[in-house]
């Protein structure tokens, strides 16, 4: 005789990782983070700031901006089992929206060519208007899953972590 | 219901879905958005790399007291986007800052990986102490100020400006119209007129140069006319002689003179004669 079919929505067996396993895995998961949300625009600017072009963003806001965003998306990363998660991922996401807030207010960029008269100027504020979506979308996801938490402990980690 | 190996399934409770779906969506938007900065990258640079080009200009006199300077501007879109709203102004200014004409050009659609020309065409008014009478007889640098404005691919609104200095040769460079002593011929008072100028322009100065010399209370006191066919980048010095009108005195007066080509006439600024 077959066991009776748990009810939808309890939670069953899952198989979380250890905390060490996700502290290593999040550690090799910030690397990428901080060489695309860091380094290599770091890097950028500081190539146009070397040919004398002024920059469209300070090297001080990239800087910060990008290793808050990745610090806290590897937070979250690690404490995914728990029920910081979802409010780690609220704090991600709101840290997100207000550097791409702050790069909006400054989303005009104009550009004196060296040794030259011209100058130029591009404006990527609906660039930006779209990239918005993104966070927004995780910011909803994360208060989705805090109420979730609050809810029901521990309800989704057969979902994240299926054994 | 059972998995394969019989252990029970779970459905995903409903909050569990709707954060999954709101981190699916994300990802999904994000991959787009890479992508198309990918494609735009790609298509900016290639854009870069394809110089404006631009043909054919000439300059001729016109009708209506004008210079035009005619020709095209090729611009050719290699990548992916479209560039919309693609308008073109140019501003001439003579070394003094002196707006001389000002040509706008647009908006118009540059479609991707096509070439659009544009025709251009540039009427400066010659008018007697008008500002752009000095390019008659005045080699000058001119500077160009060029404004162009589009949104590429849709979401990046570019402006360009820069200025550029052009030198600009004369058709009646140096021009002079020099009058020579008075002399009783028969009877007649006539007067030798020296006409001297160089050709600095790139066109040829083709048509007829008639002079009229004035009294000092601009009454016309004699005429003559000089054919003219002087090349491009050739000095002209000729002398004729003028029969005055009887008890006319041209000293204190002017010269007056005036370009008919097959364009039209250009009056050229008056002379004075001591």
């Amino acid at each position: 005789m077959s066991a009776p079919a748990a009810p939808p929505s309890a939670p069953g067996p899952s198989s979380v990782p250890s905390l060490g396993y996700r502290i290593l895995a999040g550690g090799t998961r910030l690397v990428p983070l901080l060489v695309v949300l860091v380094m290599l625009p770091v890097a950028a600017l500081t190539y146009l700031q070397s040919r004398s072009v002024n920059l469209p963003v300070s090297i001080l806001t990239v800087e910060v901006g990008g290793v808050a965003i990745s610090v806290l998306s590897t937070l979250s990363y690690i404490l995914r089992p728990t029920r910081a998660f979802g409010p780690l991922s609220v704090a991600t996401s709101s840290v997100t929206i207000v550097y791409l807030l702050v790069l909006l207010a400054q989303s005009t960029y104009q550009i004196a060519v060296p040794n030259s008269s011209a100058t130029i100027s591009v404006g990527y504020s609906l660039l930006l208007d779209l990239v918005l979506i993104v966070p927004l979308l995780t910011l909803a996801a994360g208060l989705v899953t805090t109420v979730e938490d609050l809810r029901v402990p521990g309800e989704r980690l057969p979902f994240d972590y299926p054994p | 219901m059972a998995s394969p190996d019989g252990s029970p399934t779970h459905r995903p409770p409903g909050l569990y879905r709707l954060a999954r779906l709101f981190r699916r969506l994300s990802v999904v938007v994000l991959v787009v958005l890479l992508l198309y900065l990918a494609t735009v990258g790609y298509s900016a640079f290639e854009l870069a790399r394809s110089t404006p080009h631009s043909g054919g200009y000439s300059a001729e006199f016109e009708p209506n007291d004008t210079v035009a300077v005619t020709g095209s501007l090729s611009v050719t879109n290699p990548g992916f986007y479209s560039i919309s709203g693609f308008s073109l102004a140019l501003r001439i200014q003579n070394a003094s800052g002196v707006l001389l004409g000002v040509l706008r050009e647009g908006p118009e659609t540059l479609a991707a990986q096509a070439t659009t020309t544009f025709p251009i065409a540039l009427y400066l008014p010659i008018v007697p102490n008008g500002a752009a009478s000095s390019l008659l007889e005045t080699d000058q640098v001119l500077t160009v100020g060029v404004w162009a404005n589009a949104t590429y691919a849709y979401l990046f609104p570019v402006s360009i400006h820069f200025d550029q200095n052009k030198s600009w040769g004369a058709p009646f460079a140096n021009f002079q119209a020099e009058a020579g002593t008075p002399t009783d011929v028969n009877g007649s008072v006539v007067v030798p007129l020296t006409i001297s100028f160089s050709n600095d322009a790139s066109f040829a100065d083709a048509g007829n140069l008639t002079v009229v010399l004035r009294s000092s209370t601009s009454a016309p006191c004699g005429q003559v006319s000089f054919p003219l066919n002087v090349p491009s980048q050739t000095l002209y010095d000729q002398t004729q002689n003028v029969v005055l009108a009887s008890g006319c005195s041209i000293a204190g007066g002017s010269a007056v003179t005036t370009f008919s080509g097959d364009g039209g006439t250009i009056v050229l600024p008056p002379e004075a004669i001591p």
